[in-house]
């Protein structure tokens, strides 16, 4: 009984003033009697290790590692037991947004995507990490990369911290390339590169279906940073979403919305709503380029061990971005309500340390974000890292703008996207009209926030 | 016995036994539904108390979400489209069930399976069906000489009909229904209608159709009530897509309440649902004067 | 083709060619249309057997080969099935019990006892069944956090206990068809109330029990966002969350996920087979008349 009683407490500490907390009512009462009936007491031991829950958004291999992490902690760290569960699945991060508005978080968590991330943290739900960092001298501008440092600083305040990363690339299937004529080893550059390649890998059958595609161009809230563009601009406080960098982006992709049949093309590579499966169209040589990133290497390995595929960096056009990448990924957070605020860093501060990144990258295979990692001759041995740390690490590298409607504004792109690679509309248009609405949902946002 | 100390017993007996379900009602319905017209006049994100905001809610809501009407639409389209289809599906395949023959159980168990099958496992399930290339059904239309079957899920304008084809597979809540009260279709009716010359189809219009009409009518506004709820399927399948075909009413709620932490703006939008429904609800009772016959009423 | 009972319950013994005839055809008719319905099943349960090789092969394999087995123990093994299940019947258990409970005596209440202002609530149970869920789901959701119920099992389990309108409406159409005498004869033998409902009218209302305890069962089984809303420790996790867990960002694990959805719909199947007669002479004895 003792334990739930004090759950009760700590959850009213919390801000949940709904009105209802005024009634009379004793909620204590209720609570009590209804977990002594249905759930039984739990019991815990004053001496014992403190316990503290860490939710894990990986699945799979990755979160077999994370495991194995986990149990070295708690070998390592005998005053603490470190009770991993797992939230992966289309609905873990639906989960989480769930267990903030419901007030119960666990101690830990990385299953904070860095798109939510400035939403949590201008809703005060995360503990800030600033004096934890000092206190163990660590600093986030010296030891990450500098877009990663951006990213997980909202506000001046760091919020969370990362073990691993990712980046945006093209791959491409070199024996496609050689078939057209391309020089694999010479992969496009520029944007109008990109579309003559495109052009020359497409092949239709006599009824004019497509037998391969070059590339279909997707995902616009990437796409503006090699054309120069944004979202946001933190100086000034304005959404950019109809900036002309952004509209010549929109309008390159809808070149090819005019060029080819786009439904098909989806059709073709959206095969059960992803492309990670064997029959994916870049697996099976219906596609000879494919907008992807470190985790490509895992899905060739499993799905077409034979395939021969070379990566280039995303195109761009004059005056653009060269080497352009978004950065996101899962961050570990502690929420505010957090009951052993004190362990919790400590396991976050050996889960961020350089040994547990570098294991963890290394067998998941993705772009360490600790600096002192990525110079690690380990990742430094391998290709594709050699590849892709130099842009990660770049100025072209962008996190999630530190906007509290993000994740709304993200899907809003990705409608306006949609409406016109297949809905045909007009590019300046739907920009203009997805500037006003974010515009007007972010001022009614920060208007709840600071009433 | 005194009939004064009766009464009084037979009010508090009553009440007691009741007493779960007013406590429930006043609890899970009663409070909530004064609290969700509260937080619909509210910014409330649920983490920070709600405050109030007046009618901008719904402001927003009917002038500058275009998803709202989107949603609204997709969603009328499946009480338009699809229901009266499930529900004549439901119909029929109950009459083809309400016959005395031998493995007669085991039919009636195949047909109502799809129905109690768990949601998500049959709409994974039908994404696997439905698949435009290697799916079973695309496949079948392929062998039965069609070129060019639909995309259904991946297109905006067959996913909705995907949907409800996929519905028809589990109308086997509203067939069960129709079988039972089949069941009770006075036989002695029928055998004078047969008397009296008429056909199949006669009797089945002019006495089958009239007995079963209440269950019928219970099958329409549950089938109503259930379209305006709409959400596991669309939000496993296809969470919204192709451009917005299934963003159905419950699930752009749930979205703005869950994912946008806009509780206040959900209320509102849980509001308007629920008038909409209570008209639906109206009007089907309305006409059903014209339609639907109660037995020991008249002959 | 007959699409009328009568023929077969009121009709003649007599086998004739013609009736025959008659009989073979619906046979026909209700295996091509069962075979419609039970063609997605064998889809899924083949589906769990291939190899990822074939479940995405074109054109379709329709028989496996080689049948793969491990898909099964591989599934169950990705997700922790046996606590899933286990979760997932312990809140079944709670809310069939809590449900038929609450109901019978509710129902009890609005058929067998006549008290003022009985009418009144049964409008308002009437009007209530039209109420759609997203209404109250917000301020549930409060009520439950306010409760500090949120990641517990109670918000799942708990309203189970306090009826459910729809069902509350069926069991007293059932009431209603109870003999008076019967419990006016149980009164002169100086049963009270309670007893009446105990000792006479429930066990004549087994069937209509079995009916709601059924639905409860399944609609608890099925259970979606209840658990999406409510459960965020995965020590907790229902089956219908973990099935879930096979989809990621990078695309599903189709062929677990099948194995496991079988498993999943399995006991229903079982338990409605079982449960097939009395349920259907449940729901036409409950008379629904609107």
């Amino acid at each position: 009984m003792l334990d739930t009683s004090k759950s009760v407490e700590s959850v009213a500490h919390n801000k949940s003033s709904d009105g209802l907390s005024r009634l009379k009512v004793s909620r204590r009462a209720v609570i009590s009697l209804a977990a002594a009936s249905l759930t039984g007491c739990r019991r815990s031991s004053r001496r014992g290790p403190i316990e503290i829950v860490y939710w894990t958004g990986w699945s799979g291999h990755e979160l077999d590692v994370q495991r194995n992490l986990v149990a070295k902690f708690n070998r390592t760290h005998p005053h603490i037991r470190v009770v991993m569960l797992s939230q992966f699945g289309n609905s873990g991060y639906e989960k989480v947004r769930i267990a903030f508005a419901g007030g119960s978080t666990p101690d830990v968590m990385s299953t904070v995507w860095a798109d939510e991330l400035a939403a949590y943290a201008m809703r005060d739900v995360l503990r800030p990490l600033d004096s934890y960092l000092k206190s163990s001298h660590r600093d986030v501008t010296k030891e990450y990369m500098p877009g990663i440092a951006r990213m997980i600083t909202i506000g001046g305040r760091v919020f969370g911290l990362t073990v691993s990363s990712s980046t945006n690339f093209i791959a491409f299937n070199r024996a496609i390339f050689e078939e057209c004529g391309l020089d694999p080893d010479h992969p496009p550059v520029s944007i109008e590169q990109l579309d003559s390649a495109a052009r020359k890998c497409t092949a239709y059958d006599s009824s004019g279906n497509f037998i391969r595609y070059g590339f279909r161009p997707a995902d616009l809230s990437m796409w503006v940073y090699p054309f120069g563009g944004s979202w946001y601009d933190e100086q000034t406080g304005t959404i950019t979403a109809n900036s002309p960098q952004n509209v010549s982006a929109l309008k390159w992709m809808a070149s090819y919305a005019q060029q080819y049949n786009m439904r098909q093309m989806q059709a073709f590579s959206t095969t059960f709503g992803s492309s990670s499966t064997p029959n994916g169209p870049f697996y099976v040589g219906k596609t000879a380029m494919e907008s992807t990133g470190e985790w490509e290497r895992a899905f060739v390995k499993r799905y077409a061990p034979q395939l021969k595929w070379g990566w280039f960096s995303l195109p761009y056009p004059a005056g653009g971005r060269q080497r352009a990448t978004t950065l996101d990924g899962s961050i570990f957070v502690i929420p505010a309500a957090c009951k052993h605020p004190d362990e919790a860093w400590e396991f976050l501060n050996w889960m961020t340390s350089h040994d547990a990144v570098k294991t963890f990258c290394w067998s998941i295979k993705n772009v360490p974000p600790l600096l002192s990692v990525s110079r690690d001759p380990l990742f430094q041995s391998d290709p594709l890292f050699r590849f892709t740390i130099p842009i990660q690490q770049g100025p072209a590298a962008f996190g999630p703008p530190p906007l509290v409607t993000w994740t709304m504004l993200k899907s809003a792109i990705g409608r306006a996207e949609d409406s016109v690679m297949l809905g045909g509309e007009d590019p300046v248009r739907v920009l203009n009209r997805l500037q006003d609405e974010s515009v007007r949902q972010l001022r009614r946002t920060m208007e709840e926030l600071h009433p | 016995m005194n009939t004064s100390m009766k009464s009084k017993r037979d009010t508090l007996n009553g009440v007691l036994f009741a007493s779960p379900w007013i406590l429930g009602f006043l609890t899970f319905v009663a409070y909530p539904l004064l609290a969700s017209l509260y937080y619909s006049f509210c910014s409330y994100d649920a983490i920070s108390p709600p405050h109030f905001i007046g009618l901008e809610n719904y402001r927003i809501m009917l002038t500058q979400d275009s998803l709202f009407w989107k949603s609204l639409w997709n969603t009328l389209y499946m009480a338009v489209f699809g229901l009266p289809v499930s529900l004549a599906a439901a119909l029929g395949i109950a009459i083809l069930l309400n016959q005395r023959i031998r493995g007669i159980a085991i039919y009636r168990t195949i047909y109502f399976l799809p129905s109690i099958t768990p949601v998500v496992a049959s709409s994974v399930l039908w994404m696997w069906l439905l698949n435009p290339q290697v799916g079973l059904i695309n496949t079948s239309l392929k062998g039965l000489g069609m070129t060019n079957p639909p995309d259904w899920l991946s297109d905006p304008a067959w996913a909705k009909p995907a949907l409800i084809l996929m519905g028809l597979w589990a109308v086997g809540g509203g067939m069960v229904i129709y079988l039972a009260s089949l069941q009770d279709v006075p036989v002695s009716l029928l055998e004078a209608a047969s008397l009296d010359g008429a056909g199949t189809w006669a009797k089945f219009r002019h006495v089958t159709v009239p007995s079963i009409s209440p269950v019928i009518l219970f099958n329409l506004i549950m089938g109503l009530i259930g379209t305006f709820q709409y959400f596991t399927q669309a939000y496993v399948m296809t969470n919204g897509g192709p451009q917005d075909a299934t963003m159905f009413y419950a699930l752009h709620l749930f979205n703005r309440a869950f994912q946008d932490f806009e509780m206040g703006y959900a209320s509102a939008m849980a509001w308007f649902l629920f008038v909409i429904t209570l008209i639906c609800a109206i009007a089907v009772f309305r006409t059903s004067a014209r339609w639907v016959y109660y037995a020991g009423e008249s002959s | 083709m007959t699409l009328n009972t009568a023929a077969f319950r009121g009709g003649s013994k007599r086998i004739t060619a013609a009736s025959i005839i008659r009989l073979l055809m619906t046979h026909l008719v209700l295996i091509a249309i069962g075979l419609l319905f039970a063609l997605p099943f064998y889809w899924l349960v083949s589906t769990a057997l291939k190899p990822d090789s074939q479940i995405f092969a074109m054109p379709p394999v329709w028989i496996p080969h080689p049948v793969i087995w491990s898909n099964y123990p591989k599934a169950l093994h990705y997700i922790p099935f046996a606590l899933y299940t286990w979760n997932t019947v312990k809140i079944c258990m709670y809310t069939v019990v809590g449900t038929v409970i609450s109901c019978s005596l509710a129902a009890y209440s609005l058929a067998r006892i006549p008290w003022r202002g009985r009418n009144l609530v049964f409008a308002t149970l009437i009007v209530s069944m039209i109420l759609p869920g997203q209404v109250t789901m917000i301020p549930t959701f409060a009520i439950f956090k306010w409760l500090g119920w949120i990641g517990t099992i109670l918000p799942l389990t708990a309203p189970a206990f306090m009826g459910n309108a729809f069902y509350i409406f069926l069991l007293r159409q059932f009431f209603m068809t109870i003999p008076r005498e019967l419990s006016e004869a149980a009164r002169i033998d100086g049963c009270g109330e309670f007893a009446v409902y105990w000792r006479i009218v429930l066990p004549l209302a087994k069937p209509a029990l079995v009916t709601v305890g059924l639905f409860t069962f399944i609609g608890s089984w099925n259970d979606f966002l209840g658990p999406l809303l409510y459960l965020n420790d995965e020590r907790t996790y229902t089956l219908s969350m973990g099935l879930q867990r096979f989809v990621s960002q990078h695309g599903a694990e189709w062929a677990m996920l099948m194995a496991a959805s079988t498993v999943m719909t399995l006991p229903i199947i079982v338990i409605f087979f079982l449960a097939q007669r009395t349920f259907i002479e449940g729901v036409t004895l409950t008379g629904i008349k609107g």
